[in-house]
Formats: structure tokens, sequence, C-alpha cells
């Protein structure tokens, strides 16, 4: 891909089905600009990933504001993907999401926390449910820097990609 | 052996030997796929079984699926190997997310009851 600017910011309803539309949304903009075809499906698998967290995982509870916020934009040769959504105080995720992260910057590479995450899945008995894996494949397969952040009651997790 | 529908995957069954085939088609992107997955693993690796044969995954037609649906894989690879039956996992190298996903998954490819395959 080359270099480009551009800015994404949707409100989203948090209903499972919006996860292919905007995932096969982002995949298609993207397409339909650059001739990465590659480059943008990953950027479509970050995407779904992320939107899928933000969905299971936040606080939707209040029936007024059932959204999160999906930002997508570029500058340069960097894309950067970020959701945002409301956690309970009580909820250990966004913590969990935290010490993920910190996990997997205790490895030389991405693949290396990758293999470590499959194998792990593995030895639980049962489907270990929030196992996180998702944020690893972003840094894997998706090759981005992730980063997260909890401010006032809402998690906003980031990936960055150099394309 | 009967074939799996669920929202945007079709899964194809041909028990034809030497392998039970499974063709995977369309995009795994349930909320969670191993309520349906799981049950339909058991009956193939039933079937498998019973008739002797090793299992066959083939992904190459697939246009996505979401890190539950690997998680499920996982298991079917446990299972699998619990059961001594051989698993194949067939995948499109020239696609980069394939390639990418199931390079990952040679970590369990530590015997000869898992191989993953290029087409």
């Amino acid at each position: 891909m080359g270099n480009f600017n551009f800015s994404i910011d949707l409100p989203v309803r948090s209903e499972w089905a919006n996860v292919d539309l905007l995932r096969t949304s982002v995949q298609n903009c993207f397409t339909a600009i650059f001739s990465d075809i590659e480059g943008c499906h990953s950027l479509a698998m970050v995407t779904g990933e992320l939107i899928e967290n933000a969905i299971k995982y936040g606080d939707w509870t209040a029936s007024d504001e059932q959204r999160f916020r999906l930002r997508v934009w570029g500058e340069g040769r960097s894309a950067h993907i970020s959701v945002e959504n409301p956690v309970r105080s009580t909820d250990t995720n966004a913590e969990e999401v935290m010490k993920t992260l910190g996990w997997m910057r205790s490895f030389p590479s991405a693949i290396e926390a990758y293999r470590a995450k499959l194998l792990e899945i593995a030895a639980a008995d049962r489907d270990p449910g929030n196992s996180k894996l998702g944020l690893v494949r972003i840094a894997y397969e998706g090759n981005c820097l992730l980063s997260a952040a909890l401010d006032r009651g809402v998690l906003r997790v980031q990936a960055e990609l150099t394309v | 052996m009967q074939g799996l529908t669920v929202g945007d995957l079709r899964i194809e069954a041909l028990d034809t030997p030497p392998a039970v085939q499974l063709l995977w088609r369309g995009k795994s992107n349930e909320r969670h796929p191993g309520e349906a997955l799981a049950p339909y693993f058991r009956e193939v690796l039933a079937a498998a079984g019973t008739r002797n044969l090793p299992v066959e995954l083939h992904f190459e037609k697939l246009e996505h699926f979401n890190s539950s649906t690997i998680t499920s894989i996982i298991q079917l690879i446990q299972d699998s190997r619990a059961r001594s039956i051989k698993l194949v996992l067939v995948y499109d190298q020239a696609l980069k997310w394939q390639k990418l996903s199931f390079d990952a998954l040679r970590v369990f490819a530590k015997d000869e009851l898992l191989e993953l395959r290029s087409a």
C-alpha cells in the first residue's frame, strides 16, 4: 500500500451481526483503494477481532446507549484501528486485556507469543472462553502493535499496522 | 456423513476412502462457533474411527475464520490425537492469512497424527 490519509469514525450498535458487516466493509473499502489485497484482509481481520471483543466483553446493561466506537484511520504508512466500549467497574476484562498485552511483550516476537497461546488453549480441558487469542492473533497475523487504555469506564484497544 | 451449515459457514462432508473430508466454505464468524462445531466434530471422529479413516479438513475455499473457530480447531486436534485418528489440515498457502494461521498450528504437529499440508 502507498501513503494514505483517511479516517472513519463510527458509533456502532452492539449487535453481533455488525461484526461481519464492519469487517467486510473495511475489507471492501480498502480493497477498492489499494492493490494490496492481503494487507486489506489483515486490516479487516484486526477490525473483526477488536469488534468481537467489544461486543463480548463490553458493558451493555445500560438501555439507552448500546454502542461502541470504531475508528479506522491512516497517516503516512501507518494504519490504526481503535475500538472503544464501556466496561463495568467490577469487570476484570479490562485488566485481563492489559495483562495479555504485557504477557505478549514478554516474548521476543509475536509468533512466539501466538504459539504459546495456542499451546495454552490446547492444555485447557475444554473451551477456555475468554482466552484472548484474538488479541494475540492481531499482533501475529495482523502484524500490529497493540495498546489499551481504560479511562472513566471506557476501554480503548488500539492496533497500529505499518503498511 | 452429513455436512454442517452454521451462519455463513458451510462444511461439506465426503466420507469416501481414503479419508473423511470436510470442505469448508464461506465464513466462520459465529459468536460461539464451538457450540455447533464441537458436536459435529465428535460425530466426524466417531465415523472416521469406525471406518478407520483419517480426517481431512480443507480450508482452501474458506474466506475467513475468527479466533473462536481457531480454538475449536485446536480442540479437534486434541480430540483426534486422543482417539489416535490422523488429522490432516489442508490450506492455501498463497493466501497470506491462511499461511500465517496454519503455519502457527504446526506447533501441534509433533507426530504422524497431525499433518498440515499446503494445497
